[in-house]
């Protein structure tokens, strides 16, 4: 992360920094275990009768299950600075759970199935009002990360 | 009670951009387009069920199916609007065979019509920012477009079963060779591997050409019983199958929008198309190896290779080799896959595109897919996935 004095996520309370490392707000769901991001009001195993789904940190670890290029800038709902061509992963987190998001700290043509990736927050855009925004993303496990 | 139903008729507005015309006008053109083929008026129709737009008219709450009826037949007709996306036209259908099944209607007409806005499909008016909303998350967080969804699977795909980029362009190839000869098609033109592969990089590893584009475009079914289906003295087309499903806990598949998964093992992806294929077949006592002619939802050419694997018309990992082999051709040793051209061909109007798959199966039973007929096809099947796991499957002998 940089080191801007005022930095805002990109929509509240979807990931935090629990002791220094990034990670997911997510549900667990105390009867069956089933993990699920966002936030879940339910669980929704069928077989699951109790449903006492509670908040989370989810695994911040995984592998990459799959990955694509974006070479066409999305509408403008999504807000990037020096927009480029950028990688889109799904990251298998663990017990089931699969988390789509950025990828950064790899060369576009560096990227494999299967590589391992933590998560990280990293500034998406600078914004007149809210300042600096920040979006979480997954980036290469041990290697440099970037910015 | 329950009585055996026929398609009467079918008939569509062909599909392209039509700034001039209106999506209504489109609705009318298909529905008398379809009440000819069965030699019906607008008086024996009992009953109008739409598939709602999400676009486009209906005052904007969807009431599709009555601004139809105030403008073609005030007659009392029951207008049931239904919700479904991209399957809405199949979640009609199933709704307007069920009237008629029971008993309680006659003749009942299933129509979509879609007039679509530009580019990349937005996100529905009125949605809330809402931090548990996948829609609102996956464009705020991570930008991503729809055929970044489809790219993850095929880049899987690649990863999984080795397909090549030169394969996914020759499934986009097929669907452009069979819709030359289809007067209702936007893209008619042969399409060469260099013209694919050279076509711009939308999301690795989709080329344009791979990925359908959105079209305007009306569709219209009449269903009706054994009685008015021989009104008309064509061959008489049954509906042998006929369901709509929604998705299992646990389907590893990347599900637009949603930005996770929570997976198990055991459990198909695009379940919710695989669940209402399974429900018609086993409604119309056959499998995958009866079926002559398959028109499935191909919003990219990855849909070509995936969808007759879990459909169960082959083992994963075959579809490569058989698209190679020509299998899949009109005329072909396998199922014909989409020889109206498909999505890639006609590019997507939503609604109304489950019913021209329907619309399809029909003629090409009856004899009449004139320039891109299957030979000898006597058993037909749809499939189509909505948004927010909606799955449709419909199968029609004769
Ligand atoms: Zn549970």
């Amino acid at each position: 992360m940089t080191g801007a004095s005022v930095a805002v996520p990109v929509v509240d309370g979807l990931f935090a920094l629990v002791a220094g490392e990034a990670r997911l707000t997510g549900t667990r769901c105390a009867s069956c275990g089933t993990h699920y991001f966002p936030r879940a009001i339910s669980c929704r195993n069928p077989a699951c009768r109790d449903k006492q789904v509670e908040p989370a940190a989810l695994p911040n670890t995984g592998t990459l299950y799959s990955y694509t290029i974006q070479h066409y800038q999305p509408p403008p709902l999504f807000r990037m600075d020096d927009w480029a061509p950028y990688a889109l992963g799904v990251v298998d987190l663990g017990e089931g759970l699969q988390v789509m998001g950025m990828l950064t700290g790899v060369p576009l043509d560096e990227i494999r199935i299967g590589m391992a990736l933590r998560l990280v927050i990293e500034p998406l855009y600078l914004d007149a009002e809210r300042g600096e925004v920040l979006t979480y993303k997954f980036a290469p496990l041990g290697g440099e990360q970037a910015a | 009670m329950s009585r055996p139903v026929y398609v009467l008729g079918a008939g569509a507005h062909p599909w392209g951009k039509w700034p001039e015309t209106t999506q209504l006008q489109m609705a009318l053109d298909a529905m008398n387009a379809a009440l000819g083929e069965a030699a019906l008026g607008w008086p024996d129709v009992q009953g109008l069920v739409a598939a709602s737009s999400r676009f486009q008219g209906g005052m904007g709450w969807g009431l599709h199916a009555n601004e139809v009826a105030q403008a073609a037949a005030d007659q009392g007709m029951a207008c049931i609007n239904v919700g479904g996306a991209c399957a809405a036209g199949a979640i009609a259908f199933s709704t307007a065979y069920a009237m008629i099944a029971s008993g309680q209607y006659d003749v009942v007409a299933a129509l979509g019509a879609e007039q679509m806005p530009r580019g990349f499909i937005p996100r529905p008016p009125g949605s809330q920012d809402d931090p548990t909303d996948h829609d609102y998350l996956r464009w705020v967080t991570m930008g991503a477009t729809n055929p970044a969804f489809w790219a993850m699977e095929a880049q899987r795909r690649k990863h999984d079963f080795g397909t090549t980029d030169e394969t996914y362009a020759r499934a986009a190839m097929l669907m452009r060779r069979n819709a030359q000869g289809n007067r209702l098609a936007r893209f008619r033109k042969e399409t060469g591997l260099e013209e694919v592969l050279g076509s711009p990089m939308v999301a690795d590893p989709l080329h344009l050409l791979e990925i359908c584009p959105v079209s305007d475009g009306a569709a219209a079914v009449i269903l009706g019983t054994e009685a008015f289906a021989r009104r008309s003295g064509a061959k008489l087309v049954q509906v042998a199958g006929c369901a709509t499903a929604t998705g299992s806990f646990g389907d590893p598949g990347r599900r637009i929008p949603t930005v996770s998964g929570s997976v198990r093992p055991g459990i198909s992806s695009t379940s919710e198309v695989v669940t209402a294929a399974e429900r018609a077949c086993a409604m119309a006592g056959i499998g995958p190896e009866d079926v002559d002619v398959l028109e499935l939802a191909d919003n990219t050419a990855w849909h070509i290779l995936a969808w007759p694997e879990l459909l169960g018309f082959c083992e994963p990992g075959e579809a490569d080799g058989l698209l190679a082999s020509g299998a899949f051709d009109i005329g072909g040793s396998a199922v014909a896959l989409n020889p109206s051209g498909g999505f890639l061909s006609f590019g997507e109007a939503t609604t109304a595109q489950a019913v021209l798959q329907i619309c399809e199966v029909s003629w090409q039973l009856r004899g009449t897919a004139e320039g891109h007929q299957v030979p000898n096809a006597r058993i037909g099947m749809t499939a189509v996935l909505g948004l927010s796991s909606n799955g449709g499957s419909v199968i029609l002998t004769v």
